[in-house]
């Protein structure tokens, strides 16, 4: 069994899904702060 | 006389080639047919997978996903070894998909990352059992729970095993509600399951629902280029969508598109299921590794829900966990269930969608991941 590409595969692919994710979590944090929800948009905003 | 009988023998000419192996795959067409006419089993999927499997199985008839120049060969090569059907199956998800509880309540969307470690384990399994890297990293993404993204990655890197991987992603996904509940009660007590969480509902700004597929197609294009077809695609689908000025286009993408190509890629995917490339060893052990590819993806789900909950204070819970994976919306209504189950009170579908959407986004980052992993490292398709 190739060890070196199984867990270069592993670490990699479970390391960069995680972070990613995690970058994403802030960057919606991001935009609801900027952008938080008013009373009334629902009505002239929904699709 | 003499060309009245040629003429009559020809006719035979389809029970003369009938193989053992082509009778058996007729059969497992037909037993594919009952569960989705009969048992409702994902019918959208299983009727066109089961006339493809009779089809392509039937001998002389040369619509074999293989057979040079037939109808269905014509369809296989333009739509998945191209890649194009699984890459315009996203435009559609994308369009049907709302990201809002998972925008509402961002945490959720790290259970999408958990409900991707059964790949990881798949994957040392599946080398560990001896097939090469590239079969290796098709067989371990069934645990993607994801067929779209199964398909992707098979079709460019171990075609042989597409019938086989397509047919356990499909399957187990399906499944979810069976295979799910066990290890999720098994690894939590009723007191974590009982734990309450606000009804949801809380509202986004609509400019963040358009920013958020703009931003998030960008980002994670940039981190990982090499999946850029799908989550192109996924994030199109949910712009046009969460838009609102393009209501045609939504509804040719949720409809029409998504229809169209379920259609197609069941009827291709069923057409490569022949005697001779699926009644193998090779595609029990796929079946074998995709069940324990989904389960680990709920028990590492689980973990860290139970971890979360640690961290909350008691207010996550640990449920969510099992609803990272992309099973969509299958494991979100499982949670919702079991949570229910626990404690009559318990609303937990609001969160499980937002933590089953980032799932969708999970698997697709881990699929690019790998793809962009193997290029890396140099290692391109199997010939």
């Amino acid at each position: 069994m190739d060890w070196s590409f199984g867990l270069t595969m592993t670490f990699a692919g479970m390391g960069i899904t995680f972070i990613t994710l995690y970058l994403l979590t802030l960057l919606i944090r991001l935009l609801n702060k900027l952008f938080p929800f008013k009373n009334g948009e629902e009505k002239k905003g929904k699709t | 006389m003499d060309a009245f009988i040629d003429a009559l023998n020809s006719l035979g000419q389809g029970f003369m080639n009938l193989t053992w192996e082509a009778a058996v795959m007729i059969l497992i067409g037909c037993v594919l047919l009952y569960l989705g006419i009969g048992r409702k089993i994902e019918p959208l999927l299983l009727v066109p997978i089961g006339f493809g499997v009779v089809l392509g199985n039937l001998p002389l008839a040369n619509l074999g996903a293989q057979d040079q120049g037939g109808v269905i060969n014509l369809l296989y090569t333009a739509g998945i070894l191209t890649e194009i059907f699984p890459v315009l199956l996203f435009l559609g998800l994308g369009a049907m998909i709302d990201f809002g509880p998972m925008l509402a309540n961002p945490v959720v969307l790290i259970f999408g990352a958990a409900g991707q470690f059964g790949i990881f384990i798949t994957l040392l399994l599946a080398l560990g059992l001896g097939f090469v890297e590239q079969e290796a990293v098709s067989i371990a993404v069934i645990g993607a729970c994801d067929g779209p993204t199964a398909i992707y990655v098979t079709s460019k890197y171990a075609r042989e095993l597409l019938p086989a991987v397509s047919i356990a992603a499909y399957s187990y996904m399906a499944l979810v509600p069976i295979i799910q509940p066990p290890i999720m009660r098994g690894m939590t007590t009723r007191k974590e399951r009982e734990t309450p969480m606000a009804a949801g509902e809380k509202q986004v700004s609509q400019r963040v629902k358009v920013l958020f597929p703009i931003i998030a197609g960008i980002a994670t294009i940039l981190i990982a280029p090499m999946g850029a077809p799908l989550m192109g695609m996924l994030m199109l689908g949910n712009l046009l969508k969460e838009s609102g000025v393009v209501g045609r286009l939504v509804d040719v993408s949720q409809n029409t598109i998504a229809n169209l190509v379920t259609l197609l890629l069941g009827l291709c995917i069923g057409a490569s299921m022949l005697g001779g490339n699926f009644l193998t060893w090779d595609t029990l052990l796929v079946f074998a590794l995709g069940f324990i590819a989904i389960s680990m993806d709920t028990v590492f789900g689980m973990l860290l829900g139970k971890l979360m909950r640690v961290l909350s204070k008691g207010k996550i819970n640990p449920l969510l966990g099992a609803a990272g994976t992309s099973a969509f919306p299958m494991s979100a209504r499982v949670v919702q269930k079991e949570g229910q189950r626990a404690n009559p009170r318990n609303f937990l579908l609001w969160h499980a969608i937002g933590a089953n959407t980032g799932g969708q986004i999970g698997s697709v980052m881990a699929a690019a991941v790998m793809l962009a992993v193997l290029s890396g490292l140099g290692i391109g398709p199997l010939a």
